[in-house]
């Protein structure tokens, strides 16, 4: 990992953020600090706002007030700061989103080489390692359609390490799975958590919150509504609206 | 026996065999109703009519053409000239519907309302009115004498005049040839996965035969130059009419134009679909992997946005070929008004047909086999997700 900032600070730090779409008020002042190599995880009710707030953090959504702030860089129209803070900034989504005509070895190098200008046989020999750590090295001259959802988004956490990413951002990344692959996305990602990268993960898997996280988020109508660590977030929640999230979640 | 008949296997061939035999009595009669008519009427049925000389001759041809020509070779250069004007029209068709499918995805207001404008005005007014329109215009440009100047063209009724090469026909043909070869092997060098060499590690071998490739043609082009003569030889005004220079025909160029303005609104579409079709997904994970616009427009987006626009494609670039059959509206010696006129001199109504039926099948199921091809060659592997 380039470690070019200040281990003081903050991997991002939300000030104030509120985002609209049309009239719907989507996130209600967001304030929220992540620490470097902090696991967080983001939890709510499904249009609470979570997979928006972490898509901010690299641009894919616009704020509309308020402050963003990536490893010391704030987010604003200036496309020179965006581009530097997607380069730092990895991000797994819910379907996977793998390049289809490239594959699984074209996937993992193609922003390396056009990003970080590294070159092919470097590039490559990076990629494997990665493919190597998610445990799927035998597919990498495989094409994404012919993989199983959970191998694919196994490469797609290769494809987001390849970068070297200071921050990786994961987008309900086990809710478009069959039940049988869910635990082996999540075998990757609680490896991943021992590795000191930042990692936001918006998920409903409460066994794996419970596992890494250093800190759980709750979210509701475009709030955060409780903010804690696991043992006290699923032990003692403050707020009614909490327990009531996970009386559902961990009710069967 | 009736058992058998209740087996689905069975029932499905007796069907098949049925309908066949319907299909074979409809087609012998008919031929054998059409033999009977034509030797009533004292008409000599059969193709010995294509060694016979024409007797007249065409006003545009790539090959020569003279009245003592046998009919065959007159179908010869109707279908030449068909696939000239169909190539240089799909050509400009393709390229009008790049510009046009590109202003309608766009993220600026003003061209994609252009776009729109285009689409909905130049789709919406059939083909031969816009032939009509174009022809009455190039018609109606002045005279030689006032003729109208764009640059290295010149503009008049009798044509469009622009600087002609002082190089032997062949010698044209064979740099042209040339030229496309240097202009598409680099690109098939590119991207194919048939060598294997990494595709950046190739760049030596793609520069080499692009600029092998256009040496070439222009040494094609020098050998057969003229002697004597300049090698570019530019129209110029000689008493009342225009020397020199290549003159393209009112018909052809209003042909062209109608067809590449025309086709361009469809495929606009086609290609406004294409991009389209490609899932937001992949282009979110471009941007968020760092990439730049162009980089995710070219390495993701317009992969994939081709990939979803070929099929259609290849079914408009067949159906744009037989619009050329509208060049009987103005006059231009097309495969189609050369059979009309056959018919009409020789009298050979069904033979002449079948002949426009093949060639034309066979133009089609040509393009048709290439896209196909080409299909298969770029399919996306395994199953895919929509996101």
């Amino acid at each position: 990992m380039a470690d070019t900032h200040p281990a003081n600070v903050p991997a991002v730090q939300i000030n104030g953020m509120n985002k609209f779409y049309g009239h719907f008020h989507a996130l209600k002042n967001i304030q929220l600090t992540v620490h470097r190599g902090e696991k967080v995880v983001v939890c709510g009710p499904s249009g609470s706002g979570k997979s928006t707030m972490i898509r901010c953090i690299n641009r894919l959504e616009e704020h509309n007030s308020g402050q963003i702030t990536v490893l010391g860089t704030e987010l604003n129209d200036d496309v020179a700061s965006i581009d530097g803070i997607r380069r730092e900034v990895g991000m797994v989504f819910q379907h996977f989103n793998l390049f289809p005509h490239m594959t699984v070895l074209e996937n993992c190098v193609l922003a390396p080489m056009l990003v970080r200008k590294t070159p092919r046989a470097q590039a490559e020999a990076a990629a494997m390692r990665y493919l190597e750590k998610v445990r799927i090295p035998e597919q990498a001259q495989k094409y994404p359609g012919q993989l199983s959802g959970g191998q694919q988004q196994r490469v797609a956490i290769a494809r987001s390490l390849c970068m070297e990413p200071e921050i990786l951002l994961f987008d309900e990344p086990t809710s478009a799975l069959d039940p049988e692959m869910i635990s082996e996305v999540l075998d990757v990602m609680v490896h991943l958590a021992t590795e000191g990268r930042t990692m936001i993960c918006v998920t409903h898997e409460m066994g794996f919150a419970r596992r890494v996280a250093d800190r759980v988020i709750f979210m509701d109508a475009g709030e955060i509504v409780e903010e804690a660590p696991p043992e006290t977030f699923f032990q003692s929640p403050s707020s009614e609206r909490t327990k009531q999230f996970l009386s559902q979640v961990l009710g069967h | 026996m009736v058992s058998l008949l209740r087996q689905q296997k069975i029932r499905n061939i007796l069907l098949q065999a049925l309908f066949a035999g319907i299909v074979l009595l409809v087609v012998i009669g008919g031929w054998r109703n059409a033999q009977h008519a034509l030797s009533s009427q004292n008409v000599v049925s059969g193709f010995g009519f294509l060694h016979k000389s024409t007797g007249w001759d065409v006003n545009f041809s790539l090959l020569p053409a003279s009245p003592n020509d046998p009919y065959w070779w007159f179908f010869v250069i109707g279908i030449v000239n068909t696939l000239f004007l169909g190539i240089l029209g799909l050509t400009l068709a393709t390229f009008i519907g790049g510009l046009v499918g590109l202003f309608r995805t766009s993220s600026n207001d003003l061209l994609q309302l252009l776009g729109r404008i285009y689409v909905d005005f130049f789709r919406n007014i059939p083909l031969i009115l816009q032939v009509f329109f174009w022809y009455s215009l190039v018609t109606n440009l002045p005279a030689p004498r006032n003729a109208m100047e764009f640059g290295p063209l010149t503009l008049s009724n009798r044509g469009v005049y622009m600087p002609a090469l002082n190089v032997g026909g062949w010698h044209v043909a064979g740099a042209a040839v040339t030229l496309l070869l240097a202009l598409a092997l680099p690109l098939w060098l590119r991207t194919t996965r048939r060598l294997a060499s990494p595709p950046e590690q190739r760049g030596a071998l793609v520069w080499g035969v692009l600029g092998g490739g256009l040496l070439l043609a222009a040494a094609i082009l020098l050998l057969g130059r003229a002697p004597g003569a300049a090698l570019i030889d530019p129209p110029r005004l000689q008493g009342l009419n225009m020397r020199g220079g290549l003159r393209v025909s009112p018909e052809f160029t209003a042909l062209l134009v109608a067809i590449g303005i025309y086709g361009g609104a469809y495929i606009g579409e086609i290609v406004r679909g294409g991009f389209k079709a490609v899932g937001k997904g992949q282009t979110e994970a471009a941007h968020s992997l760092g990439l730049s616009p162009w980089q995710s427009f070219s390495r993701i987006r317009l992969p994939l946005a081709l990939r979803a626009m070929l099929p259609i494609l290849a079914n408009q670039y067949i159906w744009l070929i037989k619009a050329t059959t509208l060049g009987i509206a103005v006059g231009f010696t097309d495969f189609f008004m050369i059979v009309a006129v056959t018919i009409n001199q020789s009298g050979q109504t069904l033979e002449a047909i079948a002949i426009l039926m093949v060639g034309f099948l066979a133009i089609n199921l040509s393009i048709a086999a290439i896209f196909n091809r080409i299909n298969r060659a770029i399919a996306l592997k395994g199953n895919q997700l929509r996101s």
